[in-house]
């Protein structure tokens, strides 16, 4: 019988969590989607004309993903210190990486958009909700709570950013698209890393699920009514909101916190 | 749908591929850059609701893309995620269509 010599449904189980969890497959994964694009941009990609109005909401929307990468930026690096084994340790080192270059090529997409000083701007225009938010992950973090850290940064924001940005990339002018697409590619380790790990331990100790679910009532709000407004903003259609909504629940269901 | 809980199912090994009883399917590449190489050929992106799945196809309920296998999918396959590293069941639901539920 033939069977694939590289066929990963028949990995087994820890042979999975090493492959996928390695900076190696972090490594050759980016390299895939991101080696031809200088700062997240096909240099074939060609600028569109914009008016005044959407270049100044998309401006907003990238200063507030901006706030949002730099939270999970920082809270990323603090983490690498509390993670409980190597995977998660060698994989929230590569999320570092990953969440350095999110806030870099947003800047420099804000810079291509005409604002001299993004970091001046993203002061200006930030969410409060948002930067309150960025505080309450870094103090969960500073207190050494790795799998309350992990729910709001991975769970709580990466979950929310991954369905925002799809739908924002599905109305986005050309170079827009092409450096969420590259974004894109990342959240989705990174939600994933996020649920499969709390999934993981809460399954050998559901107590903390009563923590979580309280945590969860404080910060949602604080996100979701940021992304709505994103959405808003860059023209998402009305079923994107459902959609924001739905998706993040069918995550906290799946993790028996709702 | 709550996620499944190793303990609470009875999974088969992996011996999807080595089962000479399920039609095999010879994969390609799609345009899937997100995983090392030597896995490309094992995912898709998803196209929405009306993208049609073949039978060794299940959507990966966490990240939404297509997950393929060499050979037809069943109930009680264990297949891997890589994309998001999801380790899921393959079931099926009341109308018929295969789906996957995530195993913590």
């Amino acid at each position: 019988m033939v069977v694939d010599e590289f066929d990963p449904h028949a990995l087994a189980e820890q042979d999975f969590l090493d492959e996928v969890h390695s900076f190696q497959f972090w490594f050759d994964s980016v390299e895939g989607y991101l080696s031809d694009r200088p700062y997240g941009r096909l240099e074939t990609t060609v600028d569109e004309e914009m008016d005044d109005n959407r270049r100044e909401r998309l401006i907003t929307t990238l200063c507030n993903y901006s706030v949002g990468e730099t939270a999970a930026l920082e809270g990323a690096a603090g983490l690498v210190q509390l993670a409980p084994d190597r995977n998660s340790k060698i994989f929230m080192a590569t999320q570092v990486a990953d969440e350095a270059r999110h806030l870099e090529v947003f800047l420099h997409r804000i810079r291509e958009l005409g604002v001299a000083d993004p970091e001046a701007e993203i002061a200006r225009r930030a969410q409060p909700a948002l930067v309150d938010f960025k505080g309450t992950l870094l103090e969960l973090i500073s207190q050494g709570d790795w799998q309350a850290g992990v729910f709001a940064q991975n769970v709580i924001l990466e979950t929310m950013e991954y369905t925002v940005f799809r739908l924002h990339a599905a109305t986005a002018d050309a170079v827009t698209k092409d450096v969420l697409a590259g974004v894109i590619s990342d959240e989705r380790r990174h939600a994933g890393f996020g649920e499969n790990d709390l999934g993981r331990s809460l399954a050998i100790d559901p107590s903390g699920r009563g923590r979580l679910r309280e945590i969860r009532a404080d910060l949602d709000p604080m996100v979701l009514g940021v992304f709505e407004a994103a959405l808003t903003d860059v023209g998402a259609p009305a079923e994107g909101h459902a959609q924001l909504a739905g998706e993040y629940l069918d995550t906290v269901e799946r993790l028996g916190l709702t | 749908m709550a996620g499944a809980e190793a303990g609470e199912l009875n999974v088969p090994a992996p011996e999807i591929g080595a089962d000479s009883s399920r039609r095999r399917y010879e994969l390609e590449e799609t345009g899937f850059r997100e995983v090392p190489k030597k896995w490309r050929k094992f995912y898709r992106h998803w196209g929405g609701p009306l993208d049609v799945l073949a039978p060794n196809e299940v959507v990966c309920p966490v990240c939404k893309v297509v997950i393929r296998s060499t050979r037809e999918l069943r109930p009680g396959d264990k297949v891997y995620c890589m994309p998001c590293m999801s380790r899921m069941v393959v079931v099926r639901r009341d109308d018929g269509r295969l789906e996957a539920d995530v195993i913590f």
